[in-house]
């Protein structure tokens, strides 16, 4: 009995859940002559019904440049961005379609790219957050493959786009710090295995198309050791990346 | 006898239970609507309507251009035999042609055909035979369309290829590999996509005694959800 009782309250949640859900889609009314719905996201897909002018009908949620909705009669489909902006609120308001962000004012960005670190391969990911429109914090996140050892960095740091306007090639400088852990493959072992270091950089970035950017960063490093010397290696890389 | 008290109680929460949430739906009548009366009095104080401006909160348009899921399959690791392999993968779709996709997954090498013939040689420990990779890809849809079941029934689908990089863990090192892809993606809903694909992870190792490049091929089935 305590069983079915449970059930019966996760079913009782679960049902309140989608009606509530199923209210708080957006609705827009068609205003040119009428809304092409396709059978599926992409631009080949064939088209199998309209919407008529005047008429309301409800986005369901989005795919890259696709937007899922459902007619007044319950047929649902795909329409593209472009079409689905001219539509208007119930109101008569403009359809709160989110275009694409600006490059020169975008927040986020995630990347992957490849480069080299001291004369070693260099995989890379990073994650990127526009604190002002030329400036930008970042965490970077790198293996590279060695002959001898494989070296795992982890850095955030601080870059500056000197002039964020410029589109296809805009000139970056950066500065950071991060650690450096160092695994053996052939003995002997690395004498240190876990070391700070601090970088400074140069670099530029670019925008490829709606939301692709790329990114080519040049870093001298320091690693800080508990030798006679630091450690003093070089890298570059390029990245490509998506910002939002 | 329980089963049907069950049943009532069942259908009586779950019928009853919404009301519930929208118990502050109920908006009070307007003060003096349909009240005659108290027009004709002129010289009662007039009452400053208190109007407040609603807030319309327009719903914000969900995304789900994230895929996320699990695949397993076979992975033929040159010199050691054809193996299990098991991963987990998660993309972001860009646009509707292109994807960013990273990969984790694990397979275990069996013998080398040395060790067919020479039983007692150990060629990997018991912990190097861990095959352990990570890639991070860019991938195209280069054949986006459809398939149809029957007469009735019709999934969306796309071939794609993707290429990329990572990091391959086998005897007990990392090594940095390339890999190349082709799969099938098809879509048995707009949120659930089942995946076939065929990988090549291409790494330098010097394992048999000369440095080569070996390739890696896997062949894997996978399902994804959209989110």
């Amino acid at each position: 009995m305590p069983r079915l009782l449970s059930l019966i309250l996760l079913l009782q949640a679960f049902a309140c859940g989608v009606a509530h859900a199923a209210g708080q889609h957006l609705q827009l009314v068609v205003t040119r002559p009428y809304l092409e719905m396709r059978t599926g996201p992409g631009r080949g897909y064939p088209v199998f019904y309209v919407v008529a002018r005047g008429e309301k009908l409800t986005v369901l949620y989005s795919r890259t440049d696709w937007f899922k909705v459902r007619a007044p009669r319950g047929e649902e489909g795909w329409t593209y961005r472009d079409e689905l902006a001219q539509t208007t609120l119930p109101s008569g308001a403009p359809a709160p379609v989110p275009g694409y962000p600006d490059f020169a004012t975008h927040r986020w960005e995630i990347g992957a790219g490849y480069g080299v670190y001291n004369r070693q391969n260099l995989v890379t990911a990073y994650g990127d957050f526009g604190l002002t429109r030329s400036l930008d914090a970042e965490l970077v996140l790198q293996q590279a493959f060695g002959t001898l050892d494989n070296r795992y960095l982890a850095t955030i740091g601080l870059r500056h786009t000197l002039i964020p306007e410029w589109r296809r090639f805009s000139p970056t400088l950066g500065i950071g710090t991060g650690y450096q852990y160092t695994q053996g493959k052939v003995p002997p072992k690395p004498l240190e295995t876990n070391n700070q270091l601090a970088y400074v950089s140069v670099g530029a970035r670019g925008f490829i198309t709606r939301r692709f950017m790329w990114r080519f960063d040049w870093r001298s490093y320091v690693v800080f050791t508990r030798q006679n010397s630091n450690e003093e290696p070089e890298e570059w890389k390029f990245d490509l990346a998506v910002f939002f | 006898m329980e089963i049907r008290l069950g049943g009532v109680l069942l259908a009586a929460v779950a019928l009853s239970g919404c009301a519930w949430f929208h118990r502050g739906d109920h908006r009070p009548t307007p003060l003096g609507a349909g009240d005659g009366a108290g027009a004709s009095t002129a010289d009662q104080t007039i009452i400053e309507p208190q109007v407040t401006r609603r807030v319309v909160k327009t719903p914000k348009i969900k995304a789900s251009d994230f895929e996320l899921g699990a695949y397993f399959g076979a992975l033929s690791i040159q010199d050691f035999g054809t193996n299990p392999v098991y991963g987990a993968r998660l993309a972001y779709h860009v646009t509707e042609d292109v994807f960013m996709e990273g990969y984790l997954a694990r397979s275990r090498a069996g013998t080398t055909s040395l060790q067919d013939v020479f039983p007692n040689i150990t060629v990997l420990s018991n912990s190097g035979k861990q095959f352990t990779y990570y890639d991070l890809d860019l991938g195209y849809n280069i054949l986006p369309g459809e398939v149809f079941l029957g007469r009735g029934r019709a999934f969306n689908t796309a071939l794609y290829t993707t290429v990329g990089m990572g990091d391959v863990k086998f005897a007990g090192t990392d090594r940095f590999a390339l890999n190349f892809g082709v799969g099938t993606r098809i879509l048995i809903t707009d949120w659930v996509a089942m995946h076939m694909d065929v990988r090549d992870h291409v790494f330098e190792t010097d394992l048999t005694g000369r440095t080569k490049n070996v390739h890696n091929i896997e062949a894997t089935l996978g399902v994804t959800v959209f989110y």
